[in-house]
């Protein structure tokens, strides 16, 4: 009987699995290659990035694409760029960090950014996070797609050798703090410094660049992101404690926001009131008050890429234009809610994204776009003009030493001296003024 | 129909490894033909799925078998990823199946590390000491960050498919790697050979005594079963799953970072695998599924009810959707989404007997 | 003296008895719900980050209540919003016992697990859709800055000493009630031997209700506490995840039966958490906690602090 079932049953079986196999080498490729480039129509160009939306990463830096987006849509709204609107896809990437606050599905950057290939995509434009990014450089240059404006300081964007399509934005977090040292060499002279930094590479570049500038702090230590979720702010008393009982005037923080809330809080606790030297990650006061209303980072001096928020700058105007024209995704913003940190920092990019394309020309391919990217040099918001090259695809190499002067404000220390620098040692930091202001006529 | 399932069953009685074999490479090949008719971003998911469910499939046995409640296998899964990570780092041109193995190994490993002390744990305190483990993958990774890169990920060299595979198909290799489709391939073959070599442990004398520890431990102990050693043997066994799980996930991402291997994962995945059926191997493979497409499925209910994902209820739909389910499941259908439909066509057999009444399922 | 309370050891140790109290208060609370019902309640924290939000956002709202043609004005203050997120924890833990609970009792360990991961996931959710998920900063009750001694700081303020007086009185009210009262008898007895008590007319069944409902008033304390610190832990829907899970090690070193010893166990984590990572490196904190489990357990599997049942066949 179980012979007979067995012939039954494993012939047709085997049969059908042969001739599944069969069917898939007779197949021919029957992949939908257009011929036409990734992402682009004579009236359309998308483009799409993954940031968190949301997860424990998402407190501010969920504005930052939408601001950018907003620019998009206010340039779609004059026609768009050389005849061309501009598709902005936003995937949640919750930061690679699930949790029960993540709504993403459990998607992972590299599924999102998987998605955003299929669309597809001309580029990948300002996604969000050092190691979110890095994870996906090998994926993005398989895919011969741009992987452009990555939203971090990190030095790892500034390899055209090994990515050639891969640029960041603003500057390094060493250039950052090369800047930021020199500071504390000419005004804050002979004063005993302590830093306290993250313990990636955004917290070693800070150490790294104050190093390169020779200011060496008292106590350099460094905390862990997980141990901050898991233990809350009480994780950082044996920090802050520390710098206080070496009596350092000075405190170098290169913190997340919750982290800068963590430590100025444990400072206030402490009745230890030193001079503070925050990262522009960091310091943004109305970011700040997300994370603690209990806390104030006013009189810190801080660094920024972009206009202090008290300017007379043009571009301030122009960006409270923008978030207006979009009440869908900034609701309850209006003509005297504060411009925060995170959303100028999102126009920036987005405002270099319209440029490059209109130099661009009507003709647009990736390889062009890389190659425009290379030879023009563009006027951004960005204190610094925006000028790539072989050997910087890091992107602004610059900007003010600020003071933060309310908790919705801040204000360049040294009116319009712009410090400019870069990641090489050798290079010292340089003084310049800003060369224009204006916003391009046709952004109007 | 009725005759191919009788059939089946008769077969399975008699031969029952070969009857698994051939069903496995038959559900396998049509998976493997599927794919060809995917798109990119569906076979990419189907392989991240085929990862969750092998790890699924490793906690099926603990549970499902042995009794066990393991809330650390987010964290074994680590383990095999970064096995994959570093090795494939410093040894790119090692084969594929040297990798994987090597991942499921070092998940045994650690599997029998922790497991040794658990098997003196019952209830709470096992879970507890699993949920510590959990806790601990992050900071673990950070102090040995010379060979993990901290807290950040490793990016493993990118895969490129086997040349014969590009061959059986007719494709150039570039074509392979932008569709996603081998990744999707690879995944569902191992995928396939964990099912048929779990299915076989579930059958075999091993899998009888894990079973019969689950249901009275003094009924195993008298029967010559030794606990501990059941124990242990079922927690390496979950382990070295979750490590194979963990390495296909980091070889499909092409990154590893130990903030993905979370408490919260593992809590999920326990939560899978009632949602696709404690103590069947089929709800392993549905879990694997509904995590690989949830989001898609929350795009689609996001665009029926006009819910916008970036409003405060939108931003929390998949929360409450995925509690409200686990909720509903355990209460009304607490045998998972697999157990509900056996326990469905067994009830349609008992009212219309065919020609055996006598006839019952073969657990799978 | 001033030296001695200002020394970094001391300070570690009182700042990580503050930081202890709410670990230890949720071990106490998961504790409570295990000798009462033998479930392991995942969604503990979750159950008390809601409680705290449904009263912690009534802060500086008003409220006019018209009685018979009087209008009185109630206006939230900290202790009122305190008494409604108590309030609002003992509903909710009565609220979950009856109606997502019961079914339970008797189903296999994994299913009330099942159920509370997905209540939890489900708390937090609803939690985040209805007031959102950027953190809530609460005003501490009490100046959260520290006592200075001859221009040097004691880690300690008197909000840090309101947080540990409210734990001391969750603790010794409910060890008052469980040792004391006839209601504690009733409760300790149909804990430990249902059928007899209900023999003996205890109605077991409303005795497990007020074990839960007491369990998730301790939980909203802790969260209560936990959050009313200012720039500490703003309070969002994640809050409670990590004290959760850290006062479940913490309760299975010190014994799941054992009230005293999850408080204990609790506080002592707290202490080890900052000398650890004042000492040595805050990634060995969990390293250590892991090593400690498995080294108690190994020599008393039941914890440290509860007595040994013996398995019957």
């Amino acid at each position: 009987m179980s012979r007979s079932h067995l012939r039954r049953i494993v012939a047709p079986a085997v049969a059908a699995s042969l001739s599944i196999g069969v069917a898939v080498v007779g197949l021919t490729a029957g992949s939908a290659s257009a011929g036409g480039v990734p992402g682009v129509t004579a009236t359309s160009i998308t483009i799409g990035a993954t940031v968190p939306l949301t997860g424990i990463a998402s407190t501010g830096y969920n504005e930052v694409a939408k601001a950018a987006d907003a620019v998009f849509k206010y340039v779609n709204s004059k026609g768009g760029v050389n005849g061309r609107h501009i598709n902005y896809i936003i995937k949640d990437d919750c930061y690679d960090v699930q949790g029960f606050g993540c709504s993403n599905g459990n998607q992972t950057t590299v599924q999102q950014t998987n998605a955003l290939l299929a669309v597809p995509v001309f580029a990948t434009v300002g996604s969000l996070g050092t190691p979110t990014q890095e994870s996906v450089r090998n994926l993005l240059k398989a895919h011969h797609t741009p992987q452009l404006f990555v939203n971090s300081g990190s030095s790892a964007w500034n390899s055209a050798a090994k990515y050639p399509t891969l640029f960041g934005w603003q500057q390094s977090y060493i250039v950052e703090s090369k800047i930021l040292g020199t500071y504390i060499n000419a005004h804050l002279k002979g004063k005993k410094v302590c830093f306290l930094g993250q313990s990636d590479d955004f917290g070693k570049g800070g150490a790294a660049g104050l190093a390169q500038v020779h200011v060496h702090p008292a106590i350099t230590q460094y905390y862990s992101v997980n141990s901050l979720v898991l233990g809350g702010a009480g994780y950082f008393t044996p920090f802050i404690s520390a710098e206080k009982a070496a009596s350092c005037t000075v405190v170098v923080l290169y913190t997340i926001p919750g982290a800068t809330a963590a430590a100025l809080g444990n400072a206030a606790a402490l009745s230890y009131h030193p001079q503070f030297v925050i990262s522009s990650v960091g310091s943004d006061p109305i970011t700040l008050k997300k994370e603690s209303s209990a806390v104030s980072d006013v009189g810190a001096i801080t660094f920024a890429e972009l206009p202090a928020s008290t300017d007379t700058n043009a571009w301030n105007a122009w960006d409270r234009k923008v978030l207006l024209a979009d009440p869908a995704e900034f609701p309850g913003f209006t003509s005297t809610t504060p411009i925060d940190g995170n959303m100028a920092y999102g126009i920036g990019w987005g405002v270099s994204f319209v440029e490059a394309l209109r130099a661009e020309g009507k003709t647009v391919t990736q390889a062009g776009f890389v190659a425009t990217l290379l030879k023009t040099a563009f006027q951004t918001p960005g204190l610094t003009p925006l000028r790539y090259t072989k050997g910087n695809h890091q992107g602004l190499l610059g900007g003010y030493v600020d003071t933060v002067t309310s908790d919705t404000s801040t204000t360049a220390v040294a009116g319009k001296t712009v410090y400019v620098s870069t990641d090489s040692s050798k290079v010292k930091v340089t003084v310049t003024h800003r060369l224009s202001t204006s916003v391009p006529s046709w952004l109007k | 129909m009725s005759t191919f399932f009788f059939a089946v069953s008769d077969l399975r009685r008699a031969h029952p490894v070969l009857t698994r074999a051939t069903l496995t490479v038959l559900f396998t090949s049509i998976a493997l033909v599927i794919t060809y008719f995917l798109d990119s971003v569906t076979n990419f998911n189907l392989a991240t799925g085929a990862a969750y469910a092998v790890v699924i499939l490793g906690l099926s046995f603990l549970t499902g078998a042995s009794g066990q409640v393991s809330l650390g296998n987010g964290a074994f899964m680590g383990i095999g990823a970064y096995a994959v990570a570093i090795w494939s780092v410093h040894h790119a041109t090692t084969p594929i199946v040297a990798t994987l193995a090597l991942a499921t190994a070092v998940g045994a490993g650690v599997g029998l590390l922790i497991g040794l002390p658990a098997t003196r744990l019952r209830g709470p305190y096992l879970a507890g000491m699993t949920i510590a483990f959990a806790l601990a993958f992050e900071p673990l990774v950070s102090v040995f960050g010379t060979w993990t890169n901290g807290d950040a990920p490793i990016q493993t060299p990118l895969l490129s498919p086997p040349g014969w595979l590009a061959s059986l198909v007719g494709q150039p290799t570039s074509s392979l790697t932008t569709t996603n489709m081998w990744l999707a391939d690879i995944s569902i073959v191992v995928t396939g050979i964990a099912f048929f070599f779990m299915a076989n442990l579930f059958r075999s004398r091993t899998g009888r005594a894990m079973r019969l520890v689950r249901e009275n431990e003094v009924a195993a102990e008298l029967a010559g079963v030794s606990l501990p050693r059941a124990r242990v043997v079922a927690f390496m066994v979950s382990a070295a799953y979750a490590g194979l799980g963990g390495g296909l996930f980091t070889l499909v991402q092409g990154s590893a970072q130990s903030s993905t291997f979370n408490l919260a994962l593992s809590i999920t995945l326990l939560s899978l695998l009632v949602i696709g059926g404690i103590g069947t191997l089929s709800g392993a493979l549905i879990g694997g599924l509904v995590i690989a497409y949830s989001q898609n499925w929350i795009n689609w209910l996001e665009a029926q009810t006009g819910v916008s994902s970036t409003s405060g209820l939108g931003g929390n739909l998949k929360g409450i959707i995925f509690g409200l389910a686990l909720i509903l499941v355990m209460l009304l259908a607490p045998l998972g989404i697999a157990g509900t439909i056996r326990f469905v066509i067994l009830q349609q057999f008992k009212k219309h007997p065919i020609s055996r009444p006598s006839q019952t399922a073969d657990p799978q | 003296m001033d030296a001695f309370l200002t020394s970094r050891p001391i300070g570690d140790l009182l700042s990580g008895i503050v930081g202890g109290t709410v670990i230890g208060l949720v071990a106490l609370s998961l504790v409570l719900i295990w000798r009462a019902t033998h479930i392991l309640n995942f969604a503990q924290g979750a159950m008390a980050m809601f409680a705290t939000y449904i009263g912690m956002t009534r802060l500086q709202h008003r409220l006019t209540v018209n009685v018979i043609g009087i209008h009185f004005t109630v206006h939230f203050n900290y202790w009122w919003c305190v008494a409604i997120s108590i309030l609002a924890g003992l509903a909710i833990g009565g609220i979950t016992e009856r109606v997502l609970v019961r079914p339970l009792y008797g189903k296999p360990e994994i299913n009330p697990i099942v159920v509370m991961v997905g209540y939890l996931a489900l708390l937090e959710a609803l939690a985040g859709a209805i007031w959102g998920t950027i953190p809530i900063t609460i005003q501490t009750p009490f100046s959260f800055i520290d006592w200075q001694l001859g221009g040097k700081t004691v880690l300690l303020s008197p909000n840090d000493v309101y947080r540990v007086v409210a734990t001391l009185v969750v603790a010794i009210v409910i060890a008052l009630l469980f040792r004391f009262t006839n209601l504690g008898l009733q409760l300790r007895a149909s804990a430990v031997a249902p059928e007899v008590s209900r023999l003996l007319g205890v109605r077991v069944g409303r005795m497990l209700t007020i074990g839960w409902i007491l369990a998730s008033g301790v939980g909203a304390v802790a969260a209560v506490i936990l959050t009313s610190s200012s720039f500490q832990q703003p309070l969002q829907p994640p809050v409670m995840e990590a004290p959760f899970a850290i006062a479940f090690i913490a309760a299975a070193i010190g014994g799941l039966e054992s009230p005293t010893g999850a408080l204990v166990a609790g506080i002592a984590f707290g202490v080890m958490e900052q000398f650890v990572t004042d000492y040595l490196n805050s990634n060995y904190v969990l390293l250590i906690a892991l090593g400690a489990l498995i080294l108690v357990l190994m020599i008393r599997p039941q914890g440290l602090f509860s007595k040994r049942v013996v398995r019957r066949v």
